[in-house]
C-alpha cells in the first residue's frame, strides 16, 4: 500500500494566488475525489502533480520518503499517470498503437514492426483492465468516446520496463461519455483501486463522486474546504463546500403554465440521421430528447437547427416555413447552443463581443453593409450581464475563459435576438456547479417567457429536473414522449432501455 | 516588457532596419524622391497581399494569384493588340480575375476541396491560360497603348506639399485606395466580421448562423479581382505583357501577410499589418540594392527575416 | 544573427564605396542571371570592369521584369557612373526614362535596341538563326519534313525563329511538320524531350523526320535523347541547335545526330559591352545602335576548338 501526501501546496499566478497551503493524502486502494468549482485550484494542482507546472512550495511524501517534482518525467518515474477530458487519441493509428505509443513498439531484427506481439501486448494491457470488447488491431478513429476513453487509459497501463503507476489521476473522465460508457469506466476504475494503486477522481458529477469514491476534498479558492469520507459527507455538504452557500433546490420549479401555441411540430419526419419523429414543442415548454450513447438525440436537435434535412414527413415553424440551414433557423428565432463547445460553438481566438453578437449582425448592421460596433457592444453587453457572464471584459478572448463561462458566452449569443426556440445539446457539460444554477435559472426564465426549449443532457435527473417531457431516441428513431413528472432517473433509464 | 515585444517586435524591426539604411546610405534612402520610389516598387505586391488578405482571414489561401495576375495582364495586352481601346482590355482583365476568383472559390467551398490543393491547380491553369492567351509571346511595344503604359508613369504633382518635381505614382494610389477599401471591408462591415469568424471557427460560425459557403465563394472572388488589378499596374509598369510576368508575386505576398500577422495579439491576418510586412519586404530590397548587397544573399536575408518574425512570436506567444 | 550578417555585409560595402570613391560604380541588373549565357556576359563584363578599376554590382531579379525597373530607380538614386541591362528594354521603358532623367547611360548587353539605350552589344540573329537553317536545308539537300523548337516569348529567340521560318520556306520540298513552343520552367531539355517523343510516336516511318531544328541548344539536346531513346537514331535525323552550350559540344563531338550549333561570343559580348560603357561614361554619343560581335558555327571538325 502506498501513501502519498501533499503538504503546504502553494502556487501564485502574476501575484494572485491559484492555490494556498493545500493539502491532500492519497492512499493506496483509495478512489479519492478531488471537488471544486471552476477556478478553485483543481486543474493548477493537476498540472503540478504532472510536473508541468512548479509549485511556490510544496512538500511532497512517498510512502515518507521525499519525491524531487521538476517537470514530468520526475511525474511519470513517481508512478503518476494523468487520463484527461481531451483525448489525446491519434485516431488514424490502430486502437494498439495508441496504447504503446511513445513506447519503443517491439520489433523483429531491430526493424520491421512486431504488430502480432504489438496487438498481444495491448491486448493484455486491456485484459488487466477487464475490457476484452476492444479489438487492438482496429483503428481508433473506429471507437466511441467512451471506448477510446478506456485505450487512453489502457495506455497508462503499459509501462517500460520495471515501472509502475502508483497513482491514476482522472481529470472530468465522464465529461464526453454517455452514462453506458461511463458505467464501463467506473468499473475500470474500481479495478485500479482493487489492485492496490490510489486514484485521484477529478469531477464535477457530484452523483458520481458519491457513487465511486471513498473519500473526497474540495477545493474553494484554492484553499482546503472539506476532507471526509464518502460514507459520512451528504450531498448538501459538499455542495456547500464548494460554492460557500446553500443551495435549496438544483432545478428552478416551473411556476406557470406551458402556452397552448406550438412553436415547432415534427410528423414522420425522417431525415439521414434520425427517423420517426413525430412531436410538437410548445411555446414555453421544455422537452427533453434522451437515449443511449448516440441513438439520435443531437440527430433531432440538428434537424430543428436545419442542419439535417428531412427526406420525409413535414417540418413546420410557428414563425413560418420550418429553416433549411443554421442561418435561416437563427433569422426566424431560433438560437442553437451545440454540443461541443470549442469545436462547434467558440472562435476562440476571438473576444466574448464577436462571440456572443455573430448571429444577430443583420440587425445590428447601419446602411446595410456597415458593421456597428456600439450597437455590437451593447448588445454583447446587456446579454452577457443577463448570463452573468464573468469575463475581464467584452474584448477577452474566449479561450482564456472558464468553461462555464465559455457557455456562458454561447448563451448570450442565444441570447441577442429574443429567442422563440432554443436548441441546447448538452448545455451544462463540463461546466462547474455555480454555473450550472446559473445555466439552470437561465433555461427556466427564458421558457417562463415563452421560450420552446429542446434540449439533451447525459444527466438524467437534469434531464427530469428541467424538462416538461421527455422524448425518448433508439438507434435513430423517436420510440416515445413521457412526461417528466414524478420520474425519477431510474425510472427514465428504464423506459430508455425498455424502449 | 514580453507582451510588448510579441506584439510590436516585427514593428521594432522594421524600424530598426529603417534607421540601419538611414545610417548606412546618407542622403539617398531617406529622401523624399526614394521613399515615392518604394511605394511605387511594391504598389503591386502590396495590392496583391491585402487581397490575399481577405482569404486568409478564414484561415484560407490562394496559391493562383501569380498566375491570375499574369492572365489578366495578357488578356488585357491582347485585346490591346487587337485594337480594342483601353477601357474595354482593362474591363476584361478585370472580368477575368473575378471570373477566376469565382472559380477557387467554388472549387473550395461548394466543391470542398482544400484551397492549397484547388489553387494549386487553378495556378497551372491559369498559367496555361496565360501562355494560350498570348501564344506564349510578350506583347509589347506598339500593341500597347501610351495612355495604358503611361498611367504607371505618371502621378499626382507633389508641388503643392512642398516637394516639387516629385509625383506620388498612380499606381501607389491605387495601393492606397485598394489598402483603404479592404480594410474598410474587413474591418468595418458586417461581412468582414463574418468573415473573421469563420477564420476562428467554420463549424462554429456556420452554427451560428453564417453563410460560410457563400462568403468564402465570394473572398476568393475579392482575392482574384485584387491579382488582376495587380497584373494590370505590372503590365502597365513594364509597358508590355507575358504569360510569367506575376509568378512572383504569389511567394512574397503570402510571406507579407504572415509578416503582419505576428503583430496581432491573436495572430488574425490585418491588412493594415499586411502594409508592414509588404513596406518590409520593399524596403529591404531597395536599401538592399543600394547597399550594392549580392541578390542571392539578399533572397537569403529575406527568407531568414520572415522566418526570424514568424519564429519570434510564435516563441513569445507559446508561453501563455 | 542575421542583423550582425548585415552590417557586416553593408560595411564592407561602405568600405568599398569610400575606399575607391573615384572609382566608376556600375550597376548590371538581370532578370536572368541564372542562365549560362548571362553568366558569360557577366563574367567577361567583370574581368574587363576589374581592369578599368570600376566597382560592379550585378543584380538578378531571378525573372522579374518589373524588379528591374525598380532596382534600376534605386541605382539612380545611388547615383551610378552607369548601368548595364540584359532585358527587352520595351518592357521597363520606366526605369529608362528615370535613368534618362538623371543622365546616367543605359547600355544594353543582348538586350535588344530602343531609344533610351545607348547602345546594345550582341550577337547577329538574324545571321546565327539563318547559319544553322541554311545548314539543315543543304544537309537534307533541300527536302523533307523539319520539326522546329522555337521561342516567340523571348524577343533574341523570337527572331532566330522567324529568320529559320524564312529560310525553310524559301525550299519548296521542306515542310515544317511542327513549331513547337517547349516549357523552359525545367531549363528546356526535359519537356522538349516529351514533346520530341510525342512527335517521334506520331510520326513512326523511319525517314518521315528528316531534321530538327532548334532555336537554342536545350530543345536540340531533348530531341537528341528522344531520338536515341526510340532508337532511331540511324535514321539520319538533322538535330542543329544555337548557342553552342557545353553539353551541345559534347554531343556535337560525339558525332551522333546533334551536328551542329552556333557559337555566341559571350565572353566578347560582355568585354564588348565593357568598352561600350566605357565610352558612355566619357561622354562620347555612340552612333552604332547595335554592336555585334562575331559567331562561329560549331561541327565536329571545329568543335575541339
Amino acid at each position: 500500500m502506498h501513501e502519498l501526501s501533499i503538504r503546504n501546496l502553494s502556487k501564485s499566478f502574476a501575484g494572485s494566488p491559484a492555490l494556498a497551503d493545500v493539502s491532500l493524502d492519497l492512499r493506496g486502494g483509495e478512489i479519492h475525489a478531488l471537488m471544486g468549482e471552476n477556478g478553485a485550484g483543481k486543474s493548477t494542482l493537476i498540472r503540478i502533480l504532472a510536473g508541468v507546472e512548479t509549485a511556490d512550495a510544496l512538500e511532497l511524501e512517498k510512502d515518507g520518503r521525499r519525491l524531487p517534482l521538476a517537470n514530468a518525467k520526475n511525474a511519470y518515474d513517481a508512478g503518476f499517470r494523468f487520463i484527461h477530458q481531451e483525448l489525446n487519441i491519434v485516431p488514424q493509428l490502430s486502437a494498439a498503437e495508441n496504447i504503446l505509443l511513445g513506447l519503443p513498439y517491439p520489433s523483429r531484427f531491430g526493424i520491421a514492426v512486431n504488430w502480432k506481439e504489438l496487438n498481444t501486448r495491448a491486448r493484455n494491457a486491456l485484459s488487466r483492465l477487464g475490457i476484452d470488447h476492444i479489438e487492438p488491431a482496429r483503428q481508433a478513429a473506429r471507437f466511441n468516446t467512451g471506448d477510446q476513453m478506456l485505450i487512453k487509459i489502457a495506455s497508462c497501463l503499459v509501462d517500460a520496463e520495471g515501472m509502475t503507476a502508483d497513482l491514476y489521476v482522472f481529470d472530468e473522465p465522464t465529461a464526453a461519455l454517455t452514462g453506458e460508457e461511463s458505467e464501463k469506466l467506473f468499473r475500470v476504475i474500481a479495478g485500479l483501486k482493487e489492485s492496490g494503486a490510489a486514484v485521484l477522481y477529478v469531477s464535477h458529477r457530484i452523483n458520481e463522486v458519491m457513487r465511486l469514491c471513498d473519500r473526497v476534498t474540495v477545493l474553494r479558492d484554492g484553499r482546503n474546504a472539506l476532507t471526509a469520507p464518502i460514507s459520512r459527507t451528504g450531498k448538501e455538504e459538499i455542495i456547500i463546500a464548494m460554492t460557500g452557500r446553500s443551495v435549496e433546490d438544483m432545478y428552478p420549479p416551473r411556476s406557470r403554465a406551458i402556452g397552448a401555441a406550438v412553436a415547432y411540430a415534427a410528423s414522420g419526419v425522417s431525415t439521414k440521421e434520425v427517423s420517426g419523429l413525430e412531436f410538437e414543442l410548445r411555446a414555453g415548454e421544455i422537452l427533453g430528447v434522451a437515449g443511449l450513447a448516440n441513438a439520435g438525440q443531437s440527430g433531432v436537435l440538428r434537424t430543428v437547427m436545419g442542419l439535417s434535412e428531412p427526406r420525409q414527413g413535414r417540418l413546420e415553424c410557428l414563425s413560418g416555413a420550418a429553416p433549411k440551414s443554421p442561418s435561416e433557423a437563427w433569422k426566424s428565432g431560433i438560437a442553437y447552443i451545440p454540443r461541443e463547445r470549442r469545436g462547434e460553438g467558440l472562435m476562440l481566438q476571438m473576444p466574448v463581443r464577436d462571440n456572443a453578437v455573430l448571429p444577430h449582425l443583420d440587425t445590428l448592421r447601419r446602411l446595410a453593409f456597415l458593421a456597428d460596433r456600439r450597437g455590437e457592444q451593447a448588445m454583447a453587453h446587456k446579454t452577457s450581464e443577463y448570463v452573468r457572464l464573468k469575463a475581464a471584459g467584452l474584448s477577452q478572448p474566449a479561450y482564456q475563459l472558464s468553461g462555464g463561462n465559455q457557455q456562458k458566452v454561447l448563451f448570450a449569443r442565444a441570447l441577442g435576438k429574443t429567442p422563440s426556440i432554443l436548441v441546447l445539446d448538452e448545455p451544462t457539460r463540463g461546466v462547474d456547479i455555480g454555473a450550472k444554477y446559473d445555466i439552470y435559472a437561465l433555461v427556466r426564465e427564458l421558457s417562463e417567457a415563452g421560450c420552446a426549449v429542446v434540449m439533451t443532457s447525459t444527466d438524467l435527473s437534469e434531464t427530469l429536473g428541467m424538462c416538461d417531457r421527455v422524448l425518448l431516441m433508439r438507434d435513430g428513431a423517436q420510440q416515445a414522449i413521457v412526461d417528466a413528472a414524478g420520474l425519477t432517473p431510474a425510472d427514465l433509464l428504464r423506459r430508455i432501455y425498455a424502449s | 516588457m514580453i507582451r510588448i515585444l510579441k506584439l510590436y517586435g516585427t514593428l521594432i524591426g522594421f524600424a530598426l532596419i529603417i534607421v540601419l539604411f538611414s545610417v548606412l546610405l546618407p542622403g539617398t534612402f531617406l529622401t523624399s524622391g526614394n521613399l515615392i520610389n518604394i511605394s511605387q516598387q511594391i504598389s503591386m505586391l502590396a495590392v496583391v497581399a491585402f487581397t490575399m488578405t481577405i482569404v486568409m482571414v478564414m484561415n484560407d489561401f490562394d496559391l493562383s494569384v501569380g498566375s491570375m495576375a499574369s492572365l489578366a495582364g495578357v488578356t488585357a495586352a491582347v485585346l490591346f493588340s487587337l485594337g480594342y481601346p483601353v477601357y474595354v482590355g482593362v474591363a476584361a482583365a478585370l472580368l477575368v480575375g473575378l471570373l477566376g476568383g469565382v472559380f477557387n472559390g467554388v472549387l473550395v467551398s461548394l466543391v470542398g476541396i482544400l484551397p492549397f490543393v484547388a489553387t494549386l491547380g487553378t495556378l497551372t491553369m491559369f498559367s496555361g491560360l496565360a501562355f494560350l492567351v498570348s501564344g506564349g509571346r510578350t506583347i509589347f511595344g506598339r500593341d500597347i497603348p501610351s495612355e495604358f503604359s503611361g498611367f504607371a508613369r505618371s502621378g499626382v504633382p507633389l508641388d503643392s506639399v512642398g516637394l516639387d518635381g516629385l509625383k506620388l505614382p498612380f499606381l501607389s494610389l491605387v495601393a492606397l485606395v485598394v489598402l483603404a477599401v479592404v480594410w474598410f471591408v474587413l474591418e468595418q462591415t458586417t461581412y468582414g466580421r463574418r468573415l473573421y469568424a469563420i477564420g476562428g471557427n467554420k463549424e462554429a460560425a456556420r452554427l451560428a448562423g453564417v453563410r460560410v459557403k457563400s462568403l468564402r465563394l465570394s473572398a476568393f472572388a475579392l482575392t482574384g479581382l485584387g491579382a488582376a488589378i495587380a497584373g494590370l499596374m505590372y503590365s502597365s509598369r513594364v509597358a508590355s505583357a507575358n504569360p510569367t510576368q506575376g509568378s512572383g508575386l504569389m511567394l512574397d505576398a503570402i510571406a507579407a501577410v504572415f509578416l503582419g500577422m505576428t503583430m496581432s495579439e491573436e495572430g488574425e491576418p490585418r491588412v493594415q499589418h499586411t502594409l508592414v510586412g509588404v513596406l518590409i519586404l520593399g524596403v529591404l530590397d531597395n536599401g538592399l540594392t543600394q547597399l550594392a548587397v549580392d541578390s542571392y544573399i539578399r533572397e537569403i536575408m529575406v527568407g531568414a527575416i520572415v522566418i526570424t518574425a514568424v519564429a519570434f512570436s510564435s516563441i513569445t506567444k507559446q508561453g501563455r | 544573427m542575421f542583423v550582425a550578417g548585415t552590417i557586416a555585409r553593408t560595411f564592407t560595402a561602405l568600405v568599398l564605396f569610400t575606399g575607391v570613391a573615384m572609382a566608376q560604380n556600375v550597376t548590371v541588373v538581370t532578370p536572368y542571371l541564372a542562365q549560362p549565357g548571362t553568366q558569360m556576359y557577366v563574367e567577361g563584363f567583370q574581368a574587363e570592369a576589374a581592369d578599368k578599376g570600376w566597382n560592379v554590382n550585378v543584380i538578378d531579379t531571378a525573372g522579374d521584369v518589373a524588379a528591374v525597373i525598380s532596382r534600376i530607380e534605386d541605382a539612380v538614386t545611388q547615383k551610378v557612373d552607369a548601368i548595364v541591362i540584359n532585358v527587352d528594354p520595351a518592357q521597363i521603358a520606366a526605369g529608362l526614362e528615370t535613368a534618362a532623367a538623371a543622365s546616367i547611360p543605359v547600355i544594353g548587353m543582348d538586350s535588344g535596341a530602343d531609344p533610351l539605350v545607348a547602345t546594345n552589344v550582341t550577337s547577329n540573329g538574324y545571321a546565327m538563326a539563318a547559319e544553322t537553317a541554311v545548314y539543315v536545308a543543304n544537309r537534307i539537300e533541300g527536302k523533307g519534313r523539319v520539326v522546329m523548337f522555337v521561342f516567340d516569348a523571348f524577343p533574341p529567340v523570337q527572331i532566330r525563329g522567324v529568320i529559320a521560318d524564312a529560310v525553310f520556306g524559301n525550299f519548296p520540298d521542306i515542310e515544317v511538320i511542327d513549331r513547337i513552343t517547349p516549357d523552359v520552367q525545367d531549363g528546356g531539355i526535359a519537356d522538349s524531350r516529351a514533346k520530341m517523343e510525342a512527335i517521334l510516336a506520331a510520326n513512326p516511318e523511319p525517314g518521315s523526320i528528316s531534321a530538327v531544328w532548334a532555336a537554342w541548344d536545350q530543345p536540340a539536346l531533348g530531341s537528341l535523347q528522344a531520338i536515341e531513346d526510340a532508337g532511331r537514331a540511324d535514321e539520319g535525323i538533322v538535330i542543329v541547335g544555337i548557342d553552342a552550350n557545353p553539353q551541345a559540344r559534347d554531343a556535337i563531338a560525339a558525332g551522333g545526330n546533334f551536328e551542329a550549333s552556333i557559337a555566341q561570343d559571350f565572353i566578347g559580348i560582355g568585354k564588348a559591352t565593357a568598352n561600350a560603357v566605357s565610352r558612355a561614361i566619357s561622354g562620347e554619343e555612340i552612333r552604332e545602335k547595335v554592336i555585334y560581335v562575331p559567331t562561329v558555327l560549331v561541327t565536329k571538325s571545329n568543335v575541339d576548338k
